[in-house]
C-alpha cells in the first residue's frame, strides 16, 4: 500500500449506539487508516464521543434517520475532503481492519470502480444459520433485481472509487440501501469485483443485525424505492 | 324532512363554509378545496334524495344505495391513506437532508490531531 493511498482513502463508519464498540473499530483502523470519518446516526450514547476520542471525525446527525441516510452523509463528507478511495466499514466490530488494504488494492490497480467484501467468499465466525439462511435470499434477490452476480449483497464492507462514489445517491434511509447500492453500480455500469473478506459474529453484534421481520421490512422499504423510481 | 337530514345539513353547510373560508384565507390550494367542496355537495345531494344513490347503485349492479356510499367512503379511506403515506416518505427523505446538511456542516475534528 503506497502512502498516497493511504492519504486519500477515507472510510466511512456509520454508528447508531455503538460505543461499547466504536473505540476498538476506530483504533484499530487508525493505525493503517488516517482518514476515519464516524457519522453518529442520533445515537443517544456517548458513541460521537468515544469516536472522536479514539481519532476519528465525527459528522453527527441530530437524529436518528438509518445507516442509508448515514452512509451518504459520510461519502458526501469523504468527498469534499477530497477523497480518491471510499471505504463503508460497519461499527459492530464485524469487520476485520486488515481487509480494507484487500478492498482498496483493485481499485488502486485501476481494475475496479467498485469493491464489494463477500463473507461468502472469504470466511465467517460464529455466524448463525438463520442469519445465513437470510442473507443468501437477500444475495438472490439482489441477483435478480440488479442482475448483478454478487455473492454477498448485504456486506457492510465496500470501497468506491471517487468517480463511483460521486455518481452513488442513497436515497433509502434504512436498511434497504443494500440493495440500492447494488443496482446503482449495476446500473451506472461501473467495474465491480468482489473480494473475500472475513465477517466475526459476536454476541453484542448478533443482537444488533436483522432479524426475519426486520428483513421484511427492509424488502417493503426496497420495493417503495424501485416504484418511485 | 328527518332529524337526520337536518342535523347533516347542518353539519355539510359548516363544513362547506369551512373549506370557502379556507380557500379564501389561501390556506388551501384551489384543487383541494374544491375536492373537499365536491365531498360535501355529493353528500348533502345524497342525503337529500336518497333515491339517486339507489339509481346509481342499480346502474352499476349494486344492490342498495347505501351499499354504493359505503363502498365508495372505503374507497375513498384508502386514497387518503395512500396520499398520506406518499405525503410521510416524502418528509422523511425532507428530514434526512436537514439532518445530513447540518451534520455536514459541523465536522468534528479527531480529539488527537
Amino acid at each position: 500500500m503506497t502512502g498516497v493511498v493511504k492519504d486519500t482513502t477515507f472510510i466511512v463508519i456509520p454508528a447508531f449506539n455503538e460505543e461499547r464498540a466504536i473505540g476498538v473499530v476506530v483504533a484499530e483502523l487508525k493505525v493503517l487508516w488516517p482518514h476515519l470519518i464516524v457519522v453518529d446516526d442520533g445515537s443517544h450514547d456517548a458513541t460521537a464521543s468515544v469516536a472522536q476520542q479514539s481519532g476519528a471525525t465525527v459528522l453527527r446527525h441530530a437524529v436518528n434517520r438509518g445507516q442509508g441516510a448515514a452512509l451518504q452523509t459520510g461519502i458526501t463528507h469523504a468527498l469534499r475532503r477530497g477523497a480518491q478511495i471510499v471505504v463503508t466499514f460497519d461499527s459492530d466490530g464485524q469487520h476485520r481492519a486488515e481487509d480494507v488494504a484487500t478492498l482498496v488494492a483493485p481499485i488502486e490497480e485501476g481494475r475496479a470502480d467498485v469493491v464489494l467484501g463477500s463473507r461468502f467468499l472469504g470466511s465467517t465466525e460464529n455466524m448463525p444459520a438463520l442469519r445465513g439462511l437470510l442473507l443468501h435470499a437477500a444475495t438472490a434477490f439482489t441477483r435478480m433485481t440488479s442482475g448483478a452476480r454478487v455473492t454477498d449483497a448485504h456486506n457492510g464492507l465496500r470501497a468506491f472509487s471517487r468517480a463511483a462514489a460521486s455518481r452513488l445517491e442513497i436515497r433509502l434511509d434504512r436498511m434497504a440501501h443494500a440493495s440500492e447500492i447494488v443496482d446503482q453500480v449495476a446500473e451506472h455500469g461501473a467495474r465491480c469485483v468482489e473480494v473475500p473478506v472475513h465477517v466475526r459474529y459476536t454476541d453484542y453484534s448478533k443482537r444488533k443485525g436483522q432479524t426475519g421481520l426486520g428483513a421484511f421490512r427492509v424488502l417493503l422499504d426496497y420495493l417503495w424505492g424501485r416504484w418511485l423510481r | 324532512m328527518t332529524t337526520f337530514q337536518i342535523s347533516a345539513f347542518v353539519f355539510l353547510g359548516l363544513a362547506l363554509a369551512a373549506t370557502i373560508s379556507f380557500r379564501l384565507r389561501r390556506q388551501a390550494s384551489f384543487r383541494v378545496a374544491f375536492a373537499w367542496a365536491l365531498l360535501w355537495i355529493g353528500a348533502a345531494i345524497a342525503i337529500a334524495w336518497p333515491q339517486i344513490t339507489v339509481r346509481v347503485a342499480h346502474f352499476l349492479g349494486i344492490a342498495r344505495g347505501a351499499d354504493l356510499v359505503f363502498y365508495l367512503a372505503i374507497l375513498g379511506m384508502f386514497v387518503g391513506f395512500f396520499a398520506v403515506y406518499v405525503r410521510f416518505r416524502r418528509m422523511e427523505s425532507e428530514m434526512t437532508r436537514i439532518v445530513r446538511e447540518l451534520a455536514l456542516r459541523t465536522p468534528k475534528e479527531p480529539d488527537s490531531e
